[in-house]
């Protein structure tokens, strides 16, 4: 077959890839010499290893193709290479021969696949070619995996490797001269609404079909205009957006309301106008994926309440009481400075006037530098992009204005630590989340607890019970160790509750919660926070 | 799990009565190295083997007595040790029984959702993303595996798959965690050895441990059309290694069908919010809520407490005590069985009169010993001046003298008064259905009410007032709602005439329902005069009509029939003689067992050491030389600020020593002991080496905090 009868072919099922086809049903021909190693690169979904297998088994041409993906790490990764390879001879049942089965080198595989290749019978002696499918995610890869892995088409003659990445290459990174590389750009606007009114238009019932063929050609650009395109979004999302949407879009036309301004019959413009809301309220939402989808309105709902949010949250969960006064401590204790901690919480003053306004007078000048600490980091940011985030940088434990002004400059940092929740953020005038240590939280504890017993002296300590209770609140994620929360190392020792005496800990939730929390059981945060109250 | 815990009562308890014997012996020892007993096992016997299924059953045997000891100073009769054992053992496997049906219960709403959601879906139905269910529990943890396993069973039952549980601890990478999901796979259907055997017969070279082409090859040979893959504590799995894992479901899904269940402790929000947008966007499914724990709390002290053939109670004390754990911690139903189940074990364990609730014969009793522990009551005392009062001072004397007589009574007292608890609880149950509808609201829970019917104050209460005033308003529809929910009063009552009347005069006027009694708000008129410009307004009854009038005097007759009723039943269990037998009310082993403190007890430890240690010697000043070094250590710790000199504190504890041995104490000795016990405080974790300062030490503890 030749390369153009295959890009024909391919591209009734997957169009506007025809240049991409070609160039590789050229260069992977049976009877047509190849290169040694082959790039294919793109971002994803751009359709690429289904143009590779498409045009292989069309051609013909034997191949396998391994999943990079499915690999755990490199030594498994090249054991799958092995077995497939032999799978696509045929020779599965001969394992024991290559090495029995095992490949722990790259060196090992290059024996054992030039075995395999050698070994098999003379009228299937031809071309082989070896496709590995996102092979730049590779797990445990060794850094010089790739540039071994391109040097085996080298190696043995017959064999084509080809590597498929899902990031753009850069310069020599095979650390090898003129291998070819096939590119597969982003489809554009043309191409995606080509290739998304190359599938049959949905039919809704009781519309006539040339109605709908005349709208949805323009609703199916306005969408792309209004959504995909800004986002960069894919085939995929474009295609179930589009899906979501139309049904709620042809609303008036189905229910048989009368258009506005007198005419008899709705056209794109009209019902564009009528459903402005729509492309605000519901499609936002359908650019973000959520696990639960949110229940799409049918078109009499959404008629009875058209400017009806979308689907409510559900409730916020509640914490036991005990629990809560923890987290809410945790919360504060990470929250202010433990420079103005006398001034907060201390006892002696609580309730006289200067101490209340003591504590007003920080928080306001604690806001104020915040702010203008947040402006000033966006200037920079606006100039220079690759301004260093000064997260990284360790917490000094003196607190001076420049590490207080430091640690404001990364407001709102509450949500962008790993534990920030996307659809609830806390005030960005909001310190970031620091580490404390667990008696500063013990301390915070007994001076934030609404009821407190009337005789300290005699009832018992509460920090047996403040641990225990720690302890489930860490397994929840809600309060993390500290150096999980600022390197994400120790996170991976996920499930483990043990600590160490003088470890530090670090609120992982963001404020709003927290603040509803406390209130149920008569807390007051803002009352303890740096610009809380304001 | 049940006898180890019988077993570690046991020991303590067997401490205590050596204390007894050998507190001599103790006095010098000072210091004795705690042995537990070995639990079911006497000591000098060689350990058994697994294999010798016979000589374990002896052993068993044996063991039966040997969890509770003769009480009555160590007087009382094996048999009614024996007693006591067996029929705590028979009472507690009932109530467990109640509580395993109400769990079931709970859970069954959730289960057949989640059942039917596993069952139904698939990629194709969900996008070609993974099927996921996310099951928000609270608080109610533990439901979530009951939950599973009830899964597992159904999908295994029908051959279509199983339910694969991994924990966060389970999954500390990705490697291990992926053997450890295709080994639970495996063994889940096919035992351990199943998964030996798999693992070895196959053809073809060999797999590694968490190469998912195993799973798929089980998958194929089992036909599993459903694999349910529950990560039980989805918040505590590190974000990086979920992504990781779902990728590689989601590369599998064409092979291998997977579904994934995920337990979420807070919300589904916070959770999502907090793993990467490309983890998000492999998994698509259903939400599920878990009942909360409270609701399940409150359904099972219903069922412990209220039951009709009750024979021992909880009282007040007790479940104040319990409902607070419940609503101020994280607690599982489980625990909170397990807890009322320790405070029924330590009243058949600790008080001999338990043996009564067993019917004893009375010659297993040690009669002597028996009477006199009878005697010493506090409840026999009250009895027998209520006796006194009442002019029967030869009852009272017989009661003194004559054992015999002593006995008979005791034991009609007993059966007396498990009726009247009976019936408290019936009447507090007869409350409760009546607060359904009376309060519109919120509801009061039984176990409010039970608090109050437990201190005896229930029948004076508020509660039970406005109860009634709400009740004599109801028209006549909502009363025959009412009546008809309402349990059966005892025999004789009212109750069954006044719904007979109720009945019959509905009927003979049916024409003009509802009805509605004088006290409802329709019936009385609001009048208006003016009287030298002022408005007066006045109340007055509105003309009833006869049937009205009728309907009022039955509602008078029901209200008034409830209020004997409760001024009957209500009363305090405190004042029943012989109540201690059925009612346990020590708040302090339970608070004492389920709160323990080793903070405090290593500070205390610390501070005063002769509170643990025996000494002969009283010392004069609070710090001295016959404490040990950290003690003393740490006494001089608590006297220093944040930062600390280690000279200054090295110097301060010289001084000890020096005042003590009168300037003759060899200082290199001193040194060591310092270092030795500074190391000890290190290792409390409650100092360490200050960056601010060199030579000083950072506190990092303070005391009763």
């Amino acid at each position: 077959m030749q390369p153009t009868e295959i890009a024909r072919s391919l591209s009734a099922q997957w169009p506007c890839r025809d240049v991409q086809t070609r160039q590789l049903a050229c260069l992977l021909h049976p009877h047509l010499p190849s290169p040694p190693t082959l790039v294919v690169h793109g971002v994803s979904a751009t359709c690429k290893s289904t143009i590779i297998s498409g045009v292989l088994s069309a051609l013909e041409t034997p191949h396998a193709i391994v999943r990079s993906s499915e690999c755990i790490t490199g030594r498994h990764l090249l054991t799958k290479i092995l077995w497939n390879t032999l799978e696509a001879f045929g020779q599965k049942d001969e394992w024991e021969k290559f090495g029995k089965g095992r490949c722990e080198h790259v060196s090992t595989l290059a024996v054992l696949l030039e075995e395999c290749l050698a070994a098999r019978p003379v009228e299937k002696r031809g071309k082989f070619v070896l496709v590995l499918d996102e092979i730049d995610r590779q797990r445990e890869a060794s850094p010089t995996l790739l540039s071994a892995l391109a040097r085996l088409g080298e190696l043995i003659p017959s064999l084509c490797v080809v590597l498929v990445l899902s990031s753009t290459p850069r310069p020599l990174f095979l650390q090898n001269a003129a291998v070819p590389h096939i590119s597969f750009p982003p489809y554009t606007r043309k191409e995606a609404i080509e290739i998304l009114m190359s599938s049959p238009i949905p039919n809704i019932e009781g519309v006539p079909t040339e109605t709908i063929s005349r709208i949805y050609p323009h609703f199916v650009a306005t969408i792309y205009d209004t959504l995909v395109g800004p986002t960069a979004g894919s085939i995929p999302s474009f295609r179930s957006i589009c899906d979501r949407l139309w049904p709620q879009f042809i609303a008036p036309l189905v229910q048989g309301e009368t258009p506005p301004g007198g005419n008899t019959e709705w056209d794109f413009a009209r019902l564009l106008v009528k459903n402005r809301q729509l492309f605000r309220h519901q499609g936002e939402s359908a650019l973000v994926h959520r696990i639960v989808p949110e229940t799409s309105y049918t078109p009499t709902e959404r008629f009875r309440k058209p400017l009806a949010p979308t689907a409510a949250p559900s409730a916020l969960p509640s914490l036991p009481y005990f629990s809560t006064l923890i987290l809410t401590s945790a919360y504060v204790a990470s929250h202010t400075p433990q420079r103005l901690d006398t001034i907060f919480f201390s006892k002696f003053s609580s309730s006289s006037l200067s101490a209340r306004n003591k504590r007003a007078h920080h928080r306001r000048r604690l806001k104020v530098l915040s702010q203008a600490q947040a402006e000033e980091r966006q200037q920079a940011a606006n100039n220079d992009p690759s301004t260093p985030n000064k997260k990284g940088k360790r917490v000094k434990t003196r607190i001076t204005k420049s590490t207080l002004s430091s640690a404001f400059a990364t407001s709102s940092a509450t949500t962008s630590a790993i534990g920030g929740a996307g659809g609830i953020t806390g005030p960005s005038t909001i310190l970031t989340a620091r580490p404390f240590p667990l008696e500063r939280l013990l301390a915070i504890y007994h001076a934030i607890d609404p009821n407190p017993p009337a005789n300290p002296i005699r009832t018992g300590a509460v920090a047996d019970q403040i641990y225990a209770e720690l302890a489930t609140l860490r397994r929840l994620r809600l309060v993390v160790p500290a150096s999980g929360h600022h390197n994400g190392l120790a996170s991976t020792t996920s499930g483990n509750t043990s600590a160490d005496a003088g470890e530090k800990w670090c609120v992982n939730v963001s404020g709003d919660w927290i603040g509803e929390l406390a209130k149920g059981i008569g807390v007051e945060v803002g009352e303890w926070l740096a610009g809380g109250l304001d | 799990m049940d006898s180890d815990g019988l077993g570690d009562v046991l020991d303590l308890s067997k401490d205590r009565s050596q204390n007894q014997e050998q507190r001599t012996d103790m006095k010098n020892k000072g210091v004795y190295i705690y042995q537990p007993a070995k639990s079911g096992k006497p000591s000098g016997e060689r350990p058994s083997k697994r294999r010798k299924v016979s000589s374990t059953n002896i052993t068993k045997e044996a063991s039966e007595t040997e969890g509770f000891v003769p009480l009555l100073n160590g007087d009382e009769n094996p048999e009614c040790v024996q007693l006591r054992y067996n029929t705590y053992k028979q009472l507690w496997a009932e109530q467990e029984d109640r509580i395993q049906v109400i769990l079931e219960d709970v859970d069954a709403g959730v289960l057949k959702d989640v059942s039917s959601f596993v069952r139904e879906t698939s990629p194709e139905t969900s996008n070609g993303c993974i099927p996921t269910a996310l099951v928000t529990v609270g608080s109610n943890v533990s439901s979530l595996s009951r939950l599973l396993s009830r899964l597992n069973d159904q999908l295994k039952s029908t051959n279509e798959g199983g339910v694969v549980v991994l924990e966060s601890g389970d999954a500390p990478n990705l490697k291990t965690s992926l053997k450890n999901i295709i080994r639970a796979a495996v063994t889940n259907t096919e035992g351990t050895d199943g998964y030996q055997r798999f693992l070895t017969d196959r053809t073809g070279p060999r797999i590694l441990g968490y190469d998912l082409d195993l799973l798929h090859d089980y998958v194929q040979r089992r036909g599993t059309k459903k694999l349910v893959l529950a990560l039980r504590d989805s918040e505590a799995f590190d974000p990086g290694l979920l992504t990781d894992l779902f990728s590689l479901f989601k590369s599998w899904l064409d092979r291998i069908p997977f579904t994934v269940l995920l337990g979420i402790s807070t919300s589904v929000e916070i959770f999502e919010g907090r793993l990467p947008r490309a983890c998000v966007a492999m998994l698509q499914g259903q939400h599920f809520e878990v009942q909360e724990a409270g609701n399940c709390v409150d359904r099972i002290y219903e069922a412990l407490q209220t039951s009709s053939d009750g024979k021992m109670w909880v009282g007040r004390n007790i479940t104040s005590t319990l409902f607070e754990k419940a609503s101020d911690y994280f607690q599982t139903p489980e625990a909170f069985s397990r807890m009322v189940k320790y405070a029924c074990m330590s009243h058949f364990f600790a008080n001999p009169l338990a043996v009564l609730l067993g019917n004893p014969d009375p010659s297993i009793l040690n009669q002597n010993r028996f009477c006199e522990a009878i005697r010493n009551l506090p409840s026999f005392r009250m009895f027998c001046e209520d006796l006194l009062e009442v002019g029967s001072a030869n009852e009272a004397r017989s009661m003194i003298e004559d054992d015999d007589y002593l006995l008979r009574a005791a034991f009609d007292h007993v059966n007396a008064g498990q009726e009247i608890m009976r019936r408290i609880f019936s009447a507090v149950l007869l409350i409760h259905t009546c607060l359904q509808h009376t309060q519109a609201s919120k509801k009061t829970p039984v176990s409010d009410i039970s608090v109050r019917a437990l201190s005896g104050e229930l029948s004076e209460s508020p509660l039970v007032e406005d109860m009634l005033t709400t009740l004599k308003t109801l028209d006549s529809e909502k009363l025959g709602d009412v009546l008809i929910t309402l349990p059966t009063l005892a025999e004789g009552s009212p109750l069954t005439d006044i719904q007979a009347d109720l009945k019959t005069l509905l009927e003979t006027n049916s024409d003009s329902l509802p009805l509605r009694s004088e006290y409802n708000v329709n019936s009385s008129v609001v009048k208006t005069t003016v009287v030298q410009q002022r408005v007066l307004l006045t109340k007055g009854k509105a003309n009833l009509r006869e049937q009205d009038i009728e309907y009022t005097r039955i509602i008078d007759r029901l209200v008034s029939a409830l209020q004997v009723h409760f001024a009957e039943t209500l009363i305090r269990p405190q004042e029943l003689f012989m109540h201690e037998a059925f009612l346990f009310d020590l708040r302090n082993p339970l608070k004492e067992t389920f709160t323990p403190r080793p903070r405090f007890a290593i500070e205390r430890a610390l501070t005063s050491p002769f509170d643990y240690l025996m000494s002969t010697i009283t010392p004069d000043a609070k710090i001295s030389a016959k404490q040990p070094a950290a003690a003393i250590l740490y006494q001089l710790y608590l006297e220093s600020g944040a930062l600390v000199n280690v000279h200054d504190l090295w110097q301060a504890f010289y001084g000890v020593y020096q005042r003590d041995e009168n300037n003759k104490c060899d200082d290199r000795v001193v040194m060591a002991l310092f270092y030795g016990a500074l190391s000890d405080l290190k290792m409390f974790g409650m100092v360490k080496n200050s960056r601010k300062k060199t030579d000083h030490l950072a506190k990092s503890s303070w005391m009763g905090m």
